[in-house]
């Protein structure tokens, strides 16, 4: 018996995807964010707030990840917005080989495409599809303990929203708590406090978001 | 239930691996995994048992080796091993992290004929 070193990531078939996918991105020059929350985070309420306050200025893509059925995707583009389904069947994360199917539906150019991730705190995090950066979405009747018990998500997201702040007076949920558990994860973090109901917070992070938005803009000009 | 793509990914990968270096059968694949990852080593053995039959991993075995979560403190420059993912510094308490090692996920080597 012979033994040959290997040394390769398992998920390395994913990760070159991932790259591909970056690239048909970066075509169009759009800023994309892989978006994960558990069921029922307000991810879909979120986003569709999120391109109202966009619209005037910003042309968005949703991509939207479910394991079955076409409730969200319906839902938005029933509000005009541009929407693509995909369906993962029996997987619980959208994968890039997976996102990299639904690519040659995209026409015309969007600055941003959000991509909407199947509702799961755990397995989206450890796949690539070709984003900018992943965004955690927390919302406050899930409990502030989330980010200790699931800590890679919180790790690798660049930005945390905690929706559904408008409840904070009727639910059990420590705000400082949640940001500690956040920040021991990722010291970079950046916390956002909204409600994707009432518009509470939109303003604060779509003044983080325009920043990168006009970043990526200013790039393709130069 | 992510790991029956995982473990695809990586039945994919031994038998690449094996038909580079002309193994007809793969007995053992050494597999690096760290603590910082959601994959469960008894979840992938359950797929694996499902995916490796009529192929050239058909007999072989997942030797596992756990890599523990290696920080080093930016501030203090000391390096630690954390039991779990609270990435703050356990001598002075900052927050100024670096992941030395957790991540991993990767075949290390296969043995086989």
């Amino acid at each position: 018996m012979k033994e040959v070193k290997v040394l390769k990531p398992v998920l390395v078939s994913n990760k070159q995807r991932a790259q591909e996918n970056r690239k048909k991105f970066d075509e169009m020059n759009a800023l994309v964010i892989n978006i994960i929350s558990s069921p029922g985070a307000g991810k879909t309420t979120f986003i569709h707030r999120l391109i109202e306050d966009l619209k005037d200025s910003y042309k968005t893509l949703v991509i939207e990840g479910d394991i079955k059925g076409q409730v969200d995707s319906q839902r938005l583009a029933d509000e005009g917005v541009d929407v693509i389904q995909i369906n993962t069947e029996t997987e619980c994360h959208l994968d890039a080989f997976m996102t990299a199917q639904v690519l040659p539906q995209i026409k015309g150019r969007y600055d941003l495409v959000l991509i909407e991730n199947v509702g799961n705190l755990v397995c989206p995090a450890e796949f690539e599809i070709g984003e900018d950066f992943k965004l955690a979405i927390l919302s406050t009747p899930e409990g502030d303990d989330k980010p200790f018990k699931y800590p890679l998500l919180f790790h690798l997201a660049r930005a945390v929203v905690i929706n559904k702040i408008d409840l904070l007076p009727y639910v059990d949920f420590d705000l400082d708590n949640a940001k500690r558990h956040i920040k021991n994860n990722n010291p970079k973090a950046e916390i956002f406090e909204v409600s994707a109901k009432t518009g509470q917070g939109f303003e604060e992070f779509c003044r983080f978001l325009k920043k990168l938005l006009d970043a990526r803009k200013k790039k393709n000009k130069d | 239930m992510h790991e029956f793509s995982v473990t695809k990914s990586l039945v994919d990968l031994c038998i690449q691996e094996a038909e580079k270096n002309n193994f007809k059968k793969v007995y053992k694949i050494n597999l690096k995994i760290g603590k910082f990852t959601g994959f469960s080593p008894d979840s992938i053995l359950f797929y694996f048992d499902y995916l490796k039959p009529n192929t050239r991993c058909s007999d072989a075995e997942i030797i596992f080796t756990e890599v523990p979560i290696r920080i080093k403190c930016r501030a203090c420059g000391k390096e630690n091993v954390i039991d779990e993912p609270i990435l703050v510094c356990p001598d002075c308490g900052r927050a100024e992290i670096e992941i030395l090692s957790g991540r991993e996920f990767y075949i290390e080597s296969i043995e086989g004929e």
